[in-house]
């Protein structure tokens, strides 16, 4: 396999060697440091878009522009570090980071996972975070696919659908962290490119957040040891997916979560005795990038020998040790004085610990192996190559009518909805994942009695604080304007937090997308960038961290683009979260927000095979009214049960509401609902944004409506007892279900 | 001397890991009626006595490698 | 009377991970709580402590069988020491792992430590992880770790575990520890009904519904569920709808208190 360096950089490359030609322990460095995992090209690079714009750097001038705008003090470190660190309580600071694991998965779907879940773990331990809580967004194909419908080299979805939630549930599960949150979401365009994000949360006091390594400072290599496994993973990260990729098995680290546990129990102790300068975890391009990151970042340089590596095979040879992505390693910087203890608590976890080399102020990294330098680079010249420049083109996507009758049976079409692979239960896969190691966790991803879907997960870190992390997601990969995909991604992502009560949300974006080098995928990249500078400003929630997986491509054509918000919230206190499940007989329901024909890209429209009509757009201004004042509704006790309007819109909002209730259920009055439609199913199914479902205390509801004042809302019906869905439609037609009857077709038993 | 140490459920034992894999089999099209699983261990023993070796198999199965309420195990000596 | 005197060690070794909030537990009732590794457990003696838990996690990461390796080096290490703990009506308590920890060392549901456990925790018939709520009916209040309870008593307690299926060697080993009232715990339907074997609410697919079981004398407890996971009301699978004070779980470190209030080494 190749390096993966283009034309420029290799005349940038001739440049710097006139006087001798690199080792390959140096072109290797060069290769993993360069390539798109590591130095995300695309996201720093310039873009030329087809209607003349130059952008220098879509992350500087979308991304990272809001959240310096939004210029929040609960900010401490954004985009600088392994995760995004953000204040919470008592002097403690939250850190939360989301990964994605898609090649590897593809590949080797178990041991793809599983390090994924590993990975992303360290990146917390990377910024002296304790980790609590593990999310999880999956994508796969249908897993009804036939068999010859697949090309040679793309495994079947539900080949790699079992491993991956093997995976990711024994990674999180021996790790005694708990996986709280997530999605699971089918469709074609993830067939032949499956997606798997994992993100983790983690506490930290702030005073331990110490990034200040030293001219003289040891390096410290800790955990597992270095081996063939996982070379050269960050190129293969951006290779096309072929039948090719199977040889590259190799690129597939192997996970052993029972170090990880080690390491992090030695890190902690580390942290907790203020014993190191500087940590970062050991990930794409393994020692080289730690090392040469480690040193640049602190402005120093770093001499590395070789031969301390601890070693899994005896033989093997020096760029493959320097760039090997073998998992559970941590770099630390340690003061020499600090060494001894350092070390002895490493030995006392069982965690092997080496002094592999030390930072000096070279500004240089070089290798050594038995005595002889084998790497010489300068650092600026190695993190500052020539940038790359894509060419975008916008897209404009062509309106389409909707030709579609409407249904009589409305109860059926809810029916049918609930059991759709996206919308139907996943507690399948939530139930293989510990959701309750730590015993931390408030607010489970299936709560209450009869186990309903939960809008957000709420944690509660310390032992002596009721302040809770409410942790969130929002992905709409199938709303087809860019734009608006990430606007109401954005805003899901806020919703669901509000819907528990959470607020005051910072946020990380994940892109999954197919090549940039096809001008149309960049094209709608622009358009997605964009979307999260305008509405992460306009909705006041910083970006604190992100990720791009790009050049996700295969036989069968590149992902469908998706792009994951996590929201990381927090709730005052946890005795006022808002849960999903209807609480008492007779108390009023209200909708909250404006009901549009908003229906392109809609659960609805794609199981009637439709493409047309409006995406749901988004008014920034009346979500942040709504969000606010349903924060206030819940702070002041008026909130009994709230469920945020998404997927399958008003109908199968207020399904999942009666499969979390116990005997108890909805009568809905369609007429009442503020809508600009005529039809029933569209009120039933639109996914028009900035609406939540909330069930009011029946004695203080005027408090409630004065609350939403001059916003948009309307009580809509009651809670009773003894039905499921009591529906009346736009002309006065009846439609019934009973309790039993969603929750079968929601459960699937 | 090497030994391979096979452990599985006793006859008669519910093997649910087996019943899913049978299960995922038949889904992918194989003629499967059933299948069982086990464990292997290959184990390498400082010594050159075969009926020595196969006493230490037996131990280790005792002590730790099975458990009779629901392990087989069957022993091998293997050529090096 | 104060409790000061009384104190536990919680164990663990690698992949254990629920020493934390196990020690929180028994430090919210009064009991003072020791985490401490088995790579340092030669420098203690076990005999300081009048409770040894042996928490939740994933022991050497459950291979060979779940618990078994952990249980070994219990044996290797702790062997006559904790022969003597037990036999001096000091309380072990083991928690999902713990309790698979113990099986293995052959200290439930015999009497004492042996090499050859007389009973295992076998793969949970639905083959993958459980980590749901499940019922259990209070079979044996007459032990340390039940004495706050009711016979007959339903409490709620997650579990998550993927080997916790209860199997004795015959019928007979069964019946015996009917006979010996050794069975603390069952998984029972929502009404306290017996699960009979019931997908979900015997989640692992437990003969006889077991969940816990304890020695002859009493002393010496396992269960899979997590008491700990359900000691503080806002832990609870219920929490947001009429929010509970405490959890059932906590009886279980609650008993431990009394039967420490009430007996006087």
């Amino acid at each position: 396999m190749g390096l993966g360096i283009s034309l420029e950089r290799m005349r940038y490359l001739k440049q710097y060697f006139k006087e001798r030609p690199p080792t390959d322990v140096e072109l290797q460095m060069i290769g993993q440091t360069w390539s798109e995992h590591c130095f995300h090209n695309v996201f720093k690079g310039d873009v030329i878009t087809d209607d003349g714009r130059l952008i220098n750097s879509i992350l500087k001038t979308y991304i990272m522009r809001s959240t310096k705008e939004l210029d929040k003090d609960w900010c401490i470190s954004v985009f600088e570090d392994n995760a995004g660190i953000i204040d919470f309580d008592k002097g403690y600071a939250v850190a939360a980071k989301v990964e994605t694991h898609n090649h590897p998965s593809a590949v080797e779907p178990f041991g793809g996972a599983a390090t994924g879940v590993g990975g992303v773990i360290r990146d917390i331990l990377g910024v002296w975070g304790e980790p609590v809580a593990l999310t999880d967004v999956l994508c796969f194909g249908p897993l009804e696919t036939r068999y010859d419908e697949l090309p040679p080299g793309v495994k079947h979805p539900r080949y790699l659908y079992r491993g991956v939630v093997a995976g990711i549930g024994s990674y999180g599960n021996n790790m005694g962290i708990p996986t709280v949150s997530g999605a699971v979401i089918f469709d074609k365009g993830y067939t032949g490119n499956v997606v798997v994000y994992c993100g983790c949360i983690g506490i930290l006091p702030k005073d331990a957040y110490v990034r200040n390594t030293r001219r003289g400072d040891l390096a410290v290599l800790a955990g597992g040891r270095t081996g063939r496994d996982g070379i050269h993973g960050v190129t293969f990260a951006s290779a096309e997916l072929t039948e090719e990729a199977e040889e590259l098995r190799s690129a597939v680290q192997i996970p052993n979560p029972i170090v990880e546990e080690r390491l992090r129990r030695a890190i902690l102790r580390i942290r907790d005795e203020r014993l190191a300068t500087g940590i970062t975890d050991l990930g794409g391009g393994g020692l080289s990038c730690a090392a040469g990151e480690m040193a640049y970042r602190s402005k120093l340089g770093v001499d590395i020998e070789l031969d301390m590596v601890p070693l899994k095979a005896p033989d093997m040879a020096p760029w493959e040790i320097w760039v090997s992505e073998s998992q559970e390693r941590m770099l630390l910087s340690v003061p020499e004085e600090n060494l001894e203890r350092v070390l002895e608590i490493f030995s006392e976890e069982d965690v092997e610990a080496s002094v592999v080399g030390r930072f000096v102020e070279t500004g240089r990294v070089r290798v050594f192996t038995r005595k002889t330098v084998v790497c010489d680079l300068d650092l600026v010249f190695l993190f500052n190559p020539p940038k790359v420049t894509r060419r975008a083109r916008i897209p404009r996507l062509t309106p389409a009518w909707v030709d579609l009758k409407e249904p009589i049976d409305l109860a059926g079409e809810i029916l049918t909805l609930l059991s759709d692979p996206n919308i139907r239960s996943k507690e399948d896969v939530i139930r293989t994942y510990d959701h309750e190691v730590r015993g931390c966790t408030v607010v489970k991803p299936l709560h209450g009695e009869e186990a309903g879907p939960s809008d957000a997960a709420v944690v509660k870190p310390l032992r002596d604080s009721w302040t809770g992390i409410v942790i969130s997601c929002g992905v709409n990969p199938f709303y087809p304007d860019p734009y608006w995909m990430a606007a109401a991604s954005i805003e899901e992502a806020l919703r669901n937090n509000a819907a528990v009560g959470g607020r005051r949300v910072a946020i990380l974006d994940n892109f999954v997308w197919g090549s940039p080098e096809n001008e149309d995928n960049m094209g709608r990249l622009l358009k997605a960038v964009e979307a999260c500078y305008d509405f992460s400003k306009a909705l006041d929630t910083p970006f604190i961290s992100g990720k791009d997986s790009l050049y996700n491509e295969s036989p069968l054509g590149p992902v469908r683009p998706t792009l994951l918000v996590t929201g990381v919230g927090i709730i005052p206190d946890i005795r006022n979260v808002v849960t999903i499940s209807l609480k008492e007989e007779g108390s009023r329901v209200y909708i909250i927000g404006s009901t549009k024909e908003e229906l392109r890209g809609s659960a609805y429209f794609r199981l009637k095979g439709v493409d047309g009509g409006e995406v749901p757009k988004l008014d920034a201004k009346l979500s942040r009214s709504l969000i606010n004042s349903l924060i206030r509704a819940v702070d002041e006790k008026l909130v009994l049960s709230c469920h945020d309007l998404s997927e399958g819109g008003l109908g199968v909002a207020a399904a999942e509401m009666v499969v979390a209730s116990k005997n108890l259920g909805i009568e809905l009055d369609l007429g009442k609902v503020p809508s600009n439609t005529a039809r029933s199913d569209y009120v039933l199914f639109s996914e028009s944004t900035s609406r939540f479902l909330v069930e009011v205390d029946g004695a203080r509801w005027r408090r409630f409506e004065e609350l939403f004042s001059g916003l948009p809302f309307s009580m809509v019906g009651r809670v009773a007892r003894g039905i499921g869905l009591r529906i009346i439609d736009l002309k006065n037609g009846l439609h019934e279900l009973s309790g039993s009857e969603i929750k079968k077709a929601w459960r699937g038993y | 001397m090497r030994l391979r140490v096979e452990v599985r459920l006793k006859p008669g034992h519910f093997d649910p890991e087996g019943d899913v894999t049978a299960k995922m089999l038949r889904d992918l099209g194989f003629p499967v009626t059933m299948v069982k699983t086990g464990k292997v261990y290959i184990v390498d023993v400082e010594s050159d006595d075969r009926e020595e070796a196969l006493r230490l198999a037996e131990e280790m199965c005792r002590k730790l490698l099975a458990n009779p309420v629901k392990d087989d195990y069957s022993l091998e000596v293997l050529p090096t | 009377m104060s409790l000061n005197g009384f104190k536990a060690c919680v164990l663990r070794t690698g992949g254990t991970n629920c020493d934390l909030e196990t020690s929180i537990a028994l430090e919210e009732v009064g009991i003072k709580a020791e985490i401490i590794h088995m790579n340092r457990i030669e420098n203690k003696s076990l005999l300081d402590y009048h409770l040894v838990v042996f928490p939740g996690g994933f022991s050497y990461g459950d291979y060979v069988r779940a618990g078994a390796v952990w249980g070994k080096n219990v044996l290797v290490k702790l062997r006559i020491e904790l022969e003597r703990f037990i036999e001096e009506g000091r309380l072990v308590l083991g928690i999902c792992n713990g309790f698979q920890v113990l099986v293995e060392a052959g200290i439930l549901p015999g009497d004492g430590v042996s090499e050859t456990p007389s009973a295992a925790l076998a793969n949970n018939s639905s083959a993958r992880y459980e980590c749901r709520w499940v019922w259990l009916r209070v079979e044996n209040n007459e032990t340390p770790f039940t004495m706050m309870m009711e016979k007959g008593e339903v409490l709620r307690i997650p579990v998550g575990h993927a080997e916790g299926r209860f199997l004795t060697r015959s019928e007979k080993d069964l019946e015996e520890l009917k006979k010996n009232r050794q069975i603390v715990f069952r998984y029972v339907l929502p009404n306290g009904d017996c699960a009979n074997g019931l997908y979900p609410f015997n989640p692992n697919g437990s003969t006889y519904d077991v969940a816990g079981i304890c020695n002859r004398k009493g002393n010496v407890m396992g269960m899979m569920p997590h008491p700990e996971r359900a000691f503080f009301g806002w832990q609870l699978v219920e929490w947001g709808k009429t929010p509970p004070e405490r959890g059932d779980g906590r009886k279980i470190f609650e008993s431990i208190v009394k039967y420490f209030r009430e007996r006087i080494y």
